[in-house]
Parts: C-alpha cells; sequence; structure tokens
C-alpha cells in the first residue's frame, strides 16, 4: 500500500515536472512552427485520452472515434458561424453533443464484442462523415465551413498552445478521478471478464455507454478547440480515419489502461512524426518514407514493449528499487539507481524480444 | 431443516438451445440453510441450469423465484444484487487486478454494495481474503496464482456480495486431496454463516460430506432427489451417471458401520 502511494507520488512528480516545462516553454519564445506542432500534439493527448477509457481501461476497440472529433469541430463550426455564438461555450456543446451521439450509438454497437467492434464503428464513423457532407442546408456539405481567425497571431498561438495544454490536464485528472471510482473498477473489470463483472453486480450496459460517452466528450472537445484553431473544417479534413488511428497508436505506444499512457505515447507519436516529416538528415528527405519509417518504428516499440513506454519505465524503475533495498546499508546514489534502471531496461527489452514469436 | 423458509425455487425451468433441450422441466426448491448437491453426468445441464437462474443466459420456459419475488429472466447484475452469486467452473479473475481489488469488486456492486465507498469495498475484501485464507496474497496480481488459490478467489468474490444464495460450480475440480478437505471446511463455514448453497460438484466424497441432499440431473431433467446416501444407491442414478464401482464401495463402508 505504501509502496503503491510511492510509485504514484512520482508520477505525480514527473508529471508536474513535465508541465511545468510546456507551461515555462512559450516564455522563452517558440517558432510558429513548434507553436502548430505542440498545440497539435495536445489535441493529438486529448483524443487518446479519450479513447484510452473506452479501448484501454474498457477493453473495447472503438476505431470510429474520428466521428466525436467530427462532431465537435461541426458543432463549434455551425454555432459560431451561423448562430454568431462565441468560442468557449461552443467547446462544452461539441463535448455534449459527442457524448450524446456516443451514448445513442452506443447503446446498440457496445453489445458487439472484439472484431465487431471495432468494424461497427469504424461504419458509424463513416456513415457520420456522410451525413455532415450531404446535409448541406446546415453543414455547407463538402465545401466545408470557414471560421474567424483570432487576432493578433501572438495571441491565438499563446491562447490555443495553453487551452490546448489545459484539456490534456483535464483530461489526465478525469481519467485519474474516474479509475479509483467504482464506476473505474467496472470498466477494468468489463476488460478481464464481461460475464465475471455481470455476476458480481455491474450493470455493463450502463458502465459501457458511460465510458463510451466520456471518450466521445473528451475527443470532441478537442474536435471544437480544433475547428476554431484551424480555422476552417470539411467533413474529409475532420472524419479523416487517421485522427482515430493516430489516437490509438498514441495509446499503444505509451501504455493502454494507464494515466500517463496516451500523454507519453502522444509526445512520442508527435516527435517522431515531426522529425521525419521536417528533417533531413545527410540530406536526405525523409518526409517521403514518412509513413513507411512510423510503421516500422511502431511495429518495433511493440516487438519490444508491447504494454507500451510507461509500462517499461515503472518495471525499470521498480527492478531498480528491488535491487537497492537489496544492498541494505549500501550508498543510495541517483547515478547508481539510474544505471540499475538502465540494466533493468536492457533486460525488459531483451526478455519481450524473446517472447515475440510470429 | 425443511421447516426454514423457502428462499429460491425454480418451477418447471427450461433453456433450448435451437431445437436441443438443454435444461427442461426442472423443479427446484431452495430453503434457507440448505446445502444442496446439484449432480448428473458431463453435459446434464448443471452449469446451463445455474446461468438460466443467475440470468447469465436467457430462460426459455419456466419461472425463477427469489424469496416471494418473480425474478425470471431479470438481467444477471440485478440477479447478483439481490443477494445471489456464484462462482465459474472455470474461473474468471480479473487478471489485470490485484487479489484485493478483485474482491472489492464484488464488495462494491454486489447485495450490500450500493451503501459501500471504494475504500470500505477494499477493507471489506481484506475481510472476506482473511476468512478464506488469502490475506497474504491480496497485493499479488491474480494472474500470478496457482489453480487452488485461483479458486479460492472466485469463492472469495462471490462472498464479498454478501449473497444469500452462493452457487458453486465445482470450486474443487482440479485440487489435491489435502486442496479439498480445506475447501469443504470452508464450504461448511459459509453455511454457518447462514449462507444457503448449491454445489455442483464431480468430487462425491465432498458431496457426501457437505450437502444434505443431493439433486440429480441428466439429459437436462431432473433424475432424483434425496439423502446423498440414498441418492448414490439409486439404480437409475447409478446407470446414469456413477457406474457400479462408487455404488459398492458406499455399500462396503455401510457394511462396516
Amino acid at each position: 500500500m505504501r509502496e503503491a502511494l510511492r510509485q504514484n507520488r512520482n508520477v505525480v512528480i514527473v508529471g508536474l515536472i513535465g508541465l511545468g516545462i510546456f507551461a515555462l516553454l512559450p516564455l522563452f519564445g517558440l517558432s510558429g512552427f513548434a507553436y502548430r506542432t505542440l498545440t497539435s500534439m495536445f489535441l493529438l493527448i486529448v483524443t487518446a485520452q479519450g479513447w484510452n477509457l473506452i479501448g484501454g481501461y474498457t477493453g473495447y476497440a472503438a476505431f470510429g472515434n474520428v466521428a466525436f472529433f467530427g462532431l465537435g469541430a461541426y458543432a463549434t463550426g455551425i454555432l459560431m458561424y451561423r448562430h454568431g455564438w462565441s468560442f468557449l461555450p461552443t467547446i462544452l456543446v461539441g463535448g455534449l453533443v459527442a457524448a450524446g451521439y456516443a451514448a445513442l450509438i452506443g447503446l446498440p454497437v457496445l453489445r458487439l464484442r472484439g472484431h465487431y467492434f471495432a468494424i461497427a464503428t469504424l461504419g458509424v464513423a463513416e456513415a457520420t462523415r456522410e451525413i455532415v457532407a450531404w446535409w448541406t442546408p446546415v453543414t455547407d456539405g463538402a465545401a466545408g465551413i470557414s471560421l474567424p481567425f483570432l487576432k493578433p497571431i501572438t495571441l491565438a498561438q499563446n491562447f490555443f498552445y495553453y487551452l490546448a495544454l489545459g484539456m490534456v490536464i483535464f483530461g489526465a485528472f478525469l481519467t485519474w478521478f474516474i479509475i479509483r471510482r467504482k464506476l473505474g473498477y467496472s470498466w477494468i473489470a468489463i476488460r478481464a471478464d464481461e460475464d465475471a463483472a455481470k455476476m458480481l453486480g455491474i450493470n455493463t450496459t450502463v458502465s459501457k455507454v458511460i465510458a463510451y460517452a466520456l471518450t466521445a466528450f473528451l475527443v470532441g472537445i478537442a474536435g471544437s478547440v480544433y475547428a476554431y484553431y484551424n480555422s476552417f473544417i470539411a467533413p474529409e479534413e475532420v472524419f479523416k480515419i487517421d485522427r482515430t488511428l493516430q489516437a490509438i497508436l498514441a495509446v499503444v505506444l505509451g501504455g493502454a489502461g494507464t494515466i500517463a499512457g496516451p500523454i507519453a505515447g502522444g509526445v512520442l507519436f508527435q516527435l517522431v512524426s515531426t522529425f521525419l516529416i521536417f528533417s533531413k538528415p545527410f540530406g536526405i528527405d525523409l518526409g517521403q518514407f514518412h509513413v513507411t519509417i512510423m510503421g516500422i518504428f511502431i511495429v518495433l516499440v511493440i516487438i519490444f514493449t508491447p504494454r507500451g513506454v510507461i509500462d517499461l519505465v515503472t518495471r525499470s524503475a521498480r527492478e531498480a528499487r528491488r535491487v537497492h533495498a537489496d544492498q541494505a546499508g549500501g550508498r543510495r546514489s541517483t547515478w547508481t539507481f539510474l544505471k540499475d534502471g538502465a540494466r533493468a531496461t536492457r533486460l525488459i527489452l531483451a526478455q519481450n524480444r524473446q517472447q515475440f514469436k510470429i | 431443516m425443511s421447516h426454514n423458509e423457502i428462499i429460491l425455487t425454480t418451477e418447471r425451468a427450461g433453456k433450448t438451445f435451437g431445437g436441443l433441450a438443454a435444461v427442461s422441466k426442472v423443479d427446484l426448491t431452495l430453503r434457507r440453510g440448505d446445502v444442496i448437491g446439484l449432480i448428473g453426468p458431463n453435459g446434464a445441464g448443471k452449469t446451463t441450469f445455474v446461468n438460466i437462474i443467475t440470468g447469465m443466459l436467457p430462460i426459455s420456459a419456466g419461472k425463477v423465484t427469489y424469496r416471494g419475488q418473480d425474478i425470471t429472466g431479470w438481467p444477471a447484475y440485478r440477479v447478483a444484487r439481490l443477494g445471489i452469486a456464484r462462482t465459474f467452473q472455470v474461473v474468471k479473475p480479473f487478471r489485470n487486478m490485484t487479489v484485493r481489488e478483485n474482491v472489492a469488486v464484488g464488495a462494491m456492486y454486489g447485495a450490500g454494495g450500493a451503501r459501500r465507498s471504494t475504500r470500505e469495498a477494499l477493507r471489506r475484501a481484506d475481510e472476506v481474503l482473511e476468512f478464506v485464507g488469502l490475506l497474504d496474497q491480496r497485493e499479488r496480481h491474480a494472474e500470478q496464482l496457482t489453480l487452488a488459490w485461483l479458486k479460492r478467489l472466485e469463492l472469495a468474490k462471490a462472498l464479498a456480495m454478501e449473497p444469500e444464495v452462493l452457487f458453486l460450480d465445482e470450486v474443487m475440480a482440479g485440487l489435491n486431496p489435502k486442496e479439498i478437505e480445506a475447501a469443504m471446511d470452508l464450504v461448511r463455514q459459509i453455511n454457518q454463516r447462514g449462507i444457503t448453497l448449491l454445489i455442483i460438484e464431480h468430487v462425491m466424497k465432498a458431496i457426501i460430506g457437505v450437502c444434505q441432499n443431493v439433486f440429480v440431473l441428466h439429459y437436462g431433467q431432473k433424475l432424483a432427489e434425496g439423502r446423498p446416501e440414498e441418492v448414490l444407491r439409486d439404480p437409475k442414478v447409478i446407470e446414469a451417471y456413477l457406474g457400479k464401482k462408487y455404488a459398492e464401495q458406499l455399500e462396503a463402508r455401510d457394511a462396516e458401520n
């Protein structure tokens, strides 16, 4: 118990340091490119945090989350463009519209399991895009909606940067708040064995629908902010399946069913992706191989650390602590601790690689 | 104990899969404090029978009554919250949780769950784990336990729900003789706490050791019901299920006494 508390404390400390760095970064001057990259990264993390609730904790591989992103974006777009709303309240509406939609389609779709659920959600997302594209009187159809720019540009940069960062914090807090409560236990139980969960008295339908609606809320508010941030939305753009896949990859890279997983995975994904597109090592333009190299990178991560990088870090730290506890009376310098951690990491990577068989 | 109040009954309960009747027209009466053995050859419909009572499978015909209330066709979670718990023949631990958390889920959502916070549920889990002798395993992950411990964990999860009726589906299968003795003790203690038990079991020693009555299913229908010694000597039952060998052992034991 005390051990668990101490590990939690460490996670909180690391989280606060990370938060501090990102919060202070703009004060040292960021290029427009850096602003865009980091703001996109925060929005990606929020969509990943959303997917983590239904896919990571509850174990339902949803492949249609982009529908919620698109609905959030269109809620903001329509309310600002047609009804002259100011931006901030539209975020809430975007989240709620997405959540309501998720609850509605979740009732039938969440009866399916495994591949069937995945394919059904994929289908719902495609259908949603088509509806938005054809419902011209409200959505302006395939032509899309242009939103006003927020000016001046430095204000816009900082506004969206801190807003998106705040949403990441909100997503992490929401996850933390729920998973220590009965609802969180019910999700983890459903992921492990849905029949056993029912038999213990869990209303699995209600638990799953709430998980899906909260997922949609997070993805929806990310879509809302994206709409104003990008100043233009169109069905092909905001309903692109890539957004679903990126969120899933971020969660898988970081660690599904953990609070830190989507954050770590989102940072990792965005950094590697941006590096591949824009850097030109030895004069080679990697951009054209972006998707290929990204794919190889993901395969490698899954081979070497199938439970995500967060799992690798926590297991290494636990192992290093165990080694230190064994060397009672020895000097516990940070340096030797890190060395033990690195040794544990190498060991775990090697073990994972050996366990991976095709 | 036949003077005790009736707690659960099934009337002509049935379950069909397609055209096949897995369970048909089964009448069962459980009285408070009973320990009833449910036996029958493999495929006799024992687990299916429990599944239709507990709502794991939709019932096809008949009626289930719990404490005077018609609960036919209720979903599993509502039956569970009412005070009917079960274990699974193939253990179903939450592998991604610790032993303690596994049990706490039962305490959170079972019959006593509504009035309990997460923290109280974890405390309740400790009490139950102590009772079943798993307290020193509580911080381990369920995936690290041996089968005997996993069977106990199943039991602990069900007990944490504070059930009045508990169905045990082969909690002793796969255990060694020493573990079976321990499990029998545990079953008796559970019964002493006032919990009514229906036990599906192939370990006849356990059935004879703990059950007042046995109920025999064969091809989904009731074949016999009565005191273990009598039922197990019934030619119909022997033919259906036990083979002559066990009957002879029983007779030999009776001759000694």
